[in-house]
């Protein structure tokens, strides 16, 4: 049995952050780290998981520890479109921009100064986008710095050319046409929607592995051709805090390249604190965790650490 | 003094399963106190998980505040499991079985099991099937008596897309040669499955395989009328008094089979306000719960 309530590095605490009518749910881990004047580290980093994705699975579990042995406390957050979110149609990328908000507010509450926002997978289109809507230091002062963990360039394209290459069933373009009908874009509010799915839509079989789920709705403004809200490389571009992308080198989902290309449109917008690292592994850094714990831990230090 | 705990633990079921849990226990006075006091193993719902709305999120803090502690674990049932594949309801017992030689290894004498609506069907599997001694009674929550027949019931109620008998069609085509056996699955939709509309809200999503082990005619194990004979645990069954999902005659009807296979320590309570989550009434519930948990205190 493995206990991962506390090791030395950390305590853990499951939190429900009030959320409107809501809550949001998150797993808290306070490091135990502290210098040598017992001064605690006020950096955190904000974790965000992937599709179908929870605070429990991937990275947002296996980097937090690591973190926390380094000195920094994360707090890693279910929002709207973690686990159901995409198939039951309440799933929709802008809206979890105000529970970001509102977790920022949490952390700022505990006294942290330095929050880094950190995502995975789908999660780095939350956190691109976050970060691009709170570019204004003014009124956003303690956002200082954005973590991508194998980010799509744009999600919307990702999605398209993945289908396309592995022969989608219905197709990228069939599920367009289909949810233009459905949801009459620019016309929310009228209640239309429905649930699909997309065979070989991540791998050239029709066993559940290789299957996505959506509604149209959620399809639309996360992969659709006009949402432009996922489309990583248009956020990026508007980001002026330290950027770090990590990606692995044999991811079958996103390509290596488009960590490549997120990087060169940060820099040619002038962000001067872009870096980006490859880790030799797939699309969820497995048998690579304590790596990729020691490059955002290094990566910190040079920006953060007291 | 042995302190409040909120502890997430993981430790893998039989076949490497990784289930996540949460121990949920107040202070005691000495570590003996701890264990020698009932802890409730908590068995969640269709798509549900240990913080899932209702029960699951409410129960253990009011429990605890009774000095009763709670496990609660995420079954391979949890989540989008029975869309992916995993959760196979025959399978699901290592789960708890897993979760109840932890919750023995660490200490604990009287471990009484609480399964809520489909947590329910899953507990009497395992009651039948393969209970510790250390497991000491059971709680069934808006428990019914079939799943597939329930399921059947509402698909038809519904006039859900595909019906329940294409269905069981399509799956013994795509589950050929034997489903316990085969490596053919896929996801599929049910439209209209628990209301009018096709909006997503009134759809289920199954694989045809857990679907099979679940809900399908050949489910045996989840048709709990068949098998809840077997159970010799002391049993309490708390049902809302207004419970639109699963009926007042699918407990009574268990109660009865129960107490015809000789198990005397049967009791059913009706929670009056509540529907299928009977923590709509927290008072009522926690009050039956507490006042029936009384008799496994020394």
């Amino acid at each position: 049995m493995k206990d991962n309530n506390s090791t030395k590095y950390m305590e853990q605490e499951l939190v429900s952050i009030p959320f409107g009518k809501s809550k949001i749910d998150g797993l808290y881990y306070n490091s135990t780290i502290h210098d040598e004047d017992d001064k605690k580290n006020d950096t955190v980093i904000i974790h965000v998981h992937g599709f179908l994705g929870n605070f429990l699975d991937g990275s947002q579990r296996f980097l937090p520890p690591i973190l926390a042995e380094g000195g920094y406390s994360s707090l890693a957050i279910n929002t709207r479109m973690a686990n159901f979110g995409l198939f039951f149609g309440y799933g929709i990328l802008n809206d979890t921009i105000p529970q970001i908000d509102r977790v920022v507010e949490y952390l700022e509450e505990l006294g942290y100064k330095n929050i880094i926002l950190s995502g995975y997978s789908l999660g780095t289109s939350i956190v691109l986008r976050y970060a691009a809507l709170r570019k204004d230091a003014k009124n956003f002062p303690h956002l200082k710095g954005v973590i991508t963990l194998a980010a799509p360039y744009s999600m919307p394209d990702s999605i398209r050319r993945r289908w396309n290459s592995l022969g989608s069933e219905p197709s990228y373009d069939e599920v367009l046409e289909e949810a233009k009908e459905i949801i009459k874009p620019g016309r929310e509010g009228t209640g239309h929607d429905r649930t699909i799915l997309i065979y070989k839509a991540r791998g050239d079989s029709y066993r559940p592995e290789h299957t996505e789920i959506y509604t149209y709705r959620t399809w639309w403004y996360l992969a659709g051709p006009e949402a432009d809200t996922a489309m990583g490389y248009k956020q990026i571009a508007e980001i002026k805090v330290p950027i770090l992308l990590i990606q692995g080198w044999y991811d079958q989902i996103v390509k290596p390249e488009e960590t490549h290309d997120l990087a060169q449109v940060a820099l040619d917008a002038g962000n001067k604190d872009v870096s980006a690292f490859y880790v030799n592994a797939g699309h969820k850094f497995e048998e690579k965790e304590e790596e990729l714990g020691d490059i955002i831990v290094r990566w910190l230090d040079r920006r953060f650490k007291l | 003094m042995v302190s409040r705990q909120r502890r997430l633990l993981s430790f893998p079921a039989e076949d490497g399963f990784l289930i996540n849990a949460l121990l949920v226990a107040g202070e005691f006075n000495r570590e003996e106190d701890l264990y020698n006091t009932p802890i409730v193993l908590l068995v969640h719902g269709v798509l549900g998980h240990f913080l899932a709305r209702g029960t699951p999120r409410l129960l253990p803090n009011a429990l605890e505040e009774n000095g009763i502690s709670s496990f609660l674990i995420n079954s391979r049932m949890a989540f989008t499991g029975q869309m992916f594949g995993g959760a196979i309801f025959d399978e699901s017992i290592m789960d708890v079985e897993a979760a109840v030689d932890v919750l023995v290894k660490e200490g604990f004498r009287k471990i009484i099991i609480l399964g809520w609506s489909l947590g329910a069907n899953i507990s009497v599997y395992y009651a039948v099937n393969n209970s510790h001694p250390n497991v000491k009674g059971l709680i069934l929550e808006g428990c019914s008596s079939s799943l597939p027949r329930s399921n059947k019931r509402r698909l038809e109620k519904w006039n859900s897309v595909p019906s329940y008998d294409h269905i069981y069609e399509i799956a013994k085509k795509v589950l050929r040669p034997d489903p316990v056996t085969t490596q053919n699955d896929r996801v599929f939709i049910i439209y209209r499955a628990t209301g009018p509309t096709f909006d997503p809200e009134d759809v289920e999503l199954f694989t045809y395989r857990t679907w099979w082990f679940m809900r399908g005619p050949e489910a045996y194990n989840a048709k709990t009328e068949e098998i809840i004979s077997g159970v010799k645990l002391p049993t309490l069954f708390i049902h809302g008094d207004e419970d639109y999902i699963v009926g007042h005659e699918e407990p009574e009807s268990l109660v009865e089979i129960m107490r015809n296979a000789g198990n005397e320590n049967v009791q059913l309570e009706f929670i009056p306000k509540a529907r299928h989550d009977c923590m709509e009434n927290p008072t009522a519930t926690v009050d039956t719960l507490i006042n029936w948990l009384s008799n496994f205190k020394d």
